[in-house]
């Protein structure tokens, strides 16, 4: 009897909830295992959204017990999970957690993963069905893939997530692809970004989607550019060794940014499936005109003031080269190339110790044609922005002209706002969560897939290939500031200008 | 009333934190008196879930013609959003006479284009005009038949409002999970016999009328009383009981708000109950 046959299940709407399986988690004793992972673990198993048969296996190379490395997997939910703590919440994890302490490469520890691997099926019942969490450095990816590779069992599912950066350039994102494929398939592997997790992005589809309203205008005639801002006001914390080599370009522009510009262009997929979303994503990133140098503004932040406080310049951080030329800003001018958006461009900007954190989706409309009252209105007749906010204040907000009241036709801007978490329940999810337990039950359609991924790199490639070729002033702009003045000239040259708020 | 809500919002936005007066539904409850506590508590836990403007009914048909209506606003701070999150809560009550017209009372206050809720606590008076006006200005009844003195009477009055307006049993609600328990056991449960249920009467009613319904024959019930459902048995097995405590009046109301639409399993189950 299959389930369509159990007339027990029809209205019975039960939560997604995950076949039996165990999770391993590669950098089972870093940060983002300890301020991610583990929260989202733990908020899932909150919700009741865990399988009942469940188990984790921790690996890394800090000596320590399996005792304690739960106890310090308990400490960081308490610090950092969404939910209060509750014991017998964390008792339904801490009872299937087992750790290994070893080298990546050492066969011996990989055979000792394999072993904690088969006591949870046995005692937890966690039917051969392995979600292996690659939460370490790229240099690790390779290794750690053909050793579970060569491991691979043959009962039930294996399902890898790799954390991003996914390659350095498009030729290491494709090996490191040729090596995942060597032993997984296409549809085994979850390459995360985890903006692709918040509601708020995920949103964006509902709001473009299951609206009648904005479709018809979402083009070239009505909407005069958009402006995709992902601005934080750290530096680099603690990531020096990492962010030298990346950059603001691969930090951030490179997957978060592209994606959402992805996710803002995108024609309607056919159905809400991993490969029709991603079929759309894609068709997007190839439309990308490659940008000219001129299109492209990289910065540098100095020293600088955030929230009161002086902060030092990049150069001035630990473990960055007093002469750095990393790029902790850019900026760009994006076009794609289709029948919806031609001639209309993307202006797109991510940065380090800029004013504040905040992710933002400006969609700028058209100035209205002929407005009867536009030399009495005064300054106060502006286009019209709708405006998604992706963190902080998750939510959507419509600018729109208003008479102010009194005498006379004087025009204000006004928000009509729709706040996310105050329209619906408290608290939203973290997006770990999400793609965790979508990764548990298979679904892939919020991962990005191998050809969007090359995609990506392609642009990025372009664009750094001609930062090769020039030496760049650096620092030039004030931490706490919206980047280097070039930023505003990109904008500025075609008569338009960034949103300050 | 429309004035005193504005005075609260300037005074909101005057004295405290930045608001956002934000509404995803018009809630109606109607509580007679013995209901009143409850009906506020449940909300207490409620309006966190489901920002909404709020109505409270309070019938007191023994008191003079009259309306007295109180107006509040309940203020939340919600975790990642800087602005407190504001809703309204109209309390009304309803003297005299006044308790046999609410619709002409409410319709003015409903929040145009949103959905309206109607929870009805305690026993509906069934064909009196008071629950047939409301059921006409509202989108969904919201009922707990454990809060009836004789569930299986009753509900064939209650399918009668089918066709009106949806309905949703927070009795029901409070059955999901075993729900899913007992379609696990699946197909093994398909010739069951004999269903045995300690917990309130409507909700040992409502599972064996599920199955009856479900699987297309006759289940005989074995209830014994309880406050909470603890134990299910099919053919005198136990059921593997649901993971996790269960759910709190508020969830089970916020559960029942988040439907919309009818649900034809839930409407089989009672005519199966009922007969």
């Amino acid at each position: 009897m299959t389930e369509l046959e159990n007339p027990l299940l029809e209205g019975l709407r039960l939560r997604r909830r995950p076949e039996p399986c165990a999770v391993v988690i590669f950098g089972a004793s870093g940060d983002l295992t300890q301020r991610k992972l583990f929260p989202a673990l733990y908020a899932l198993a909150a919700r009741r959204l865990l399988p009942e048969e469940f188990g984790i296996v921790g690996v890394a190379r800090t000596e320590q017990t399996s005792k304690q490395w739960a106890a310090a997997m308990e400490k960081a939910v308490k610090a950092h999970a969404r939910d209060e703590f509750d014991r017998e919440t964390w008792g339904s994890i801490a009872e299937g957690m087992y750790y290994v302490a070893t080298d990546f490469a050492d066969d011996e520890g990989q055979d000792a993963v394999v072993a904690c691997l088969n006591k949870l099926d046995e005692e937890r019942g966690t039917a051969g069905n392995r979600l292996y969490y690659l939460a370490v450095p790229p240099a690790a990816f390779r290794t750690i893939v053909n050793e579970l590779g060569e491991r691979r069992g043959s009962e039930g599912w294996t399902r890898l997530i790799v954390e991003k950066p996914f390659g350095h350039d498009h030729a290491s994102a494709q090996e490191l692809n040729a090596a995942l494929l060597q032993h997984f398939r296409e549809d085994e592997v979850f390459r995360i970004d985890h903006y692709l997790g918040k509601e708020t992005v995920q949103n964006m589809l509902a709001l473009r989607f299951a609206n009648g309203i904005f479709e018809p205008i979402w083009n070239r005639q009505f909407i005069d550019h958009v402006q995709i801002t992902v601005a934080e006001s750290l530096g680099v914390e603690g990531r020096a060794a990492f962010y030298e080599r990346a950059g603001a370009i691969r930090d951030i522009f490179q997957n978060h940014l592209l994606q959402l510009v992805a996710l803002t262009a995108m024609e309607p997929p056919i159905d809400f499936t991993a490969d029709s979303v991603r079929n759309e994503k894609v068709k997007v990133l190839r439309s990308l005109h490659t940008p000219g140098p001129k299109s492209v503004v990289r910065g540098q932040y100095g020293r600088g003031f955030i929230e009161g406080e002086e902060v030092p310049g990049y150069r001035e951080e630990e473990g960055v080269a007093p002469d750095s030329t990393t790029d902790t800003f850019v900026a760009a001018k994006l076009y794609v190339d289709n029948w919806r958006w031609a001639d209309t461009p993307f202006y797109v900007r991510a940065g380090k110790r800029l004013p504040r954190r905040e992710t933002t989706i400006a969609i700028q409309f058209q100035r209205a044609p002929h407005p009867p009252f536009a030399e009495i209105a005064g300054d106060g007749l502006r286009p019209n922005v709708l405006l998604i906010h992706v963190q902080p204040d998750e939510g959507v907000a419509l600018a729109i002209g208003a008479k102010v009241p009194g005498q006379g036709m004087s025009i204000r801007t006004v928000h009509m706002n729709f706040l996310y978490g105050g329209a619906f329940r408290a608290g939203l999810p973290e997006a770990y969560e999400r793609l965790i337990l979508d990764a548990m039950l298979g679904d892939a359609t919020l991962f990005t897939r191998a050809d969007e991924v090359d995609e990506q790199w392609s642009l990025v490639d372009t664009i750094v290939a001609a930062w090769r070729r020039d030496r760049p002033v650096f620092p030039n702009y004030e931490a706490g500031t919206w980047g280097p003045r070039s930023a505003d000239e990109l904008v500025h040259r075609d008569g338009r200008s960034w949103r300050r708020h | 009333m429309q004035e005193q809500l504005d005075e609260l919002r300037e005074h909101e936005a005057a004295t405290g934190s930045p608001t956002q007066r934000t509404s995803v539904m018009t809630h109606v409850a109607w509580a007679p008196p013995e209901w009143v506590d409850t009906a506020r508590r449940t909300l207490a836990g409620l309006e966190e879930r489901h920002p909404s403007r709020t109505i409270l009914l309070f019938p007191e048909p023994k008191k003079p013609d009259a309306i007295q209506t109180t107006v509040s606003m309940q203020c939340f701070a919600m975790p990642g959003v800087s602005h407190d999150v504001c809703s309204e809560v109209i309390e009304l009550r309803l003297g005299g006479e006044r308790v046999h017209a609410p619709a002409s009372i409410v319709q003015p206050l409903l929040i145009a284009d949103l959905p309206t809720f109607l929870r009805w606590r305690g026993e509906p008076p069934w064909g009196a005009p008071e629950l047939d006006q409301l059921a006409g200005v509202c989108d969904r009844l919201v009922i707990d038949s454990s809060e009836w003195s004789r569930p299986k009477v009753s509900y064939a009055e209650l399918a009668r409002f089918f066709d009106r307006i949806a309905v949703s049993d927070i009795a029901w609600g409070r059955g999901r999970a075993w729900r899913g328990r007992l379609a696990e056991l699946w197909p093994g449960i398909a010739k069951l016999e004999k269903l045995s249920v300690t917990g309130p009467r409507a909700d040992a009613l409502l599972l064996a009328g599920w199955l009856r319904a479900r699987l297309k024959r006759d289940v005989e019930l074995v209830h014994r009383s309880g406050d909470e459902l603890t134990r299910v048995a099919v053919d005198g097995e136990a059921v593997r009981p649901p993971l996790g405590p269960a759910p709190t009046a508020s969830d089970l109301l916020s559960a029942e708000l988040d439907d919309f639409g009818r649900d034809p399993v839930y409407e089989a189950a009672l005519r199966a109950a009922a007969a």
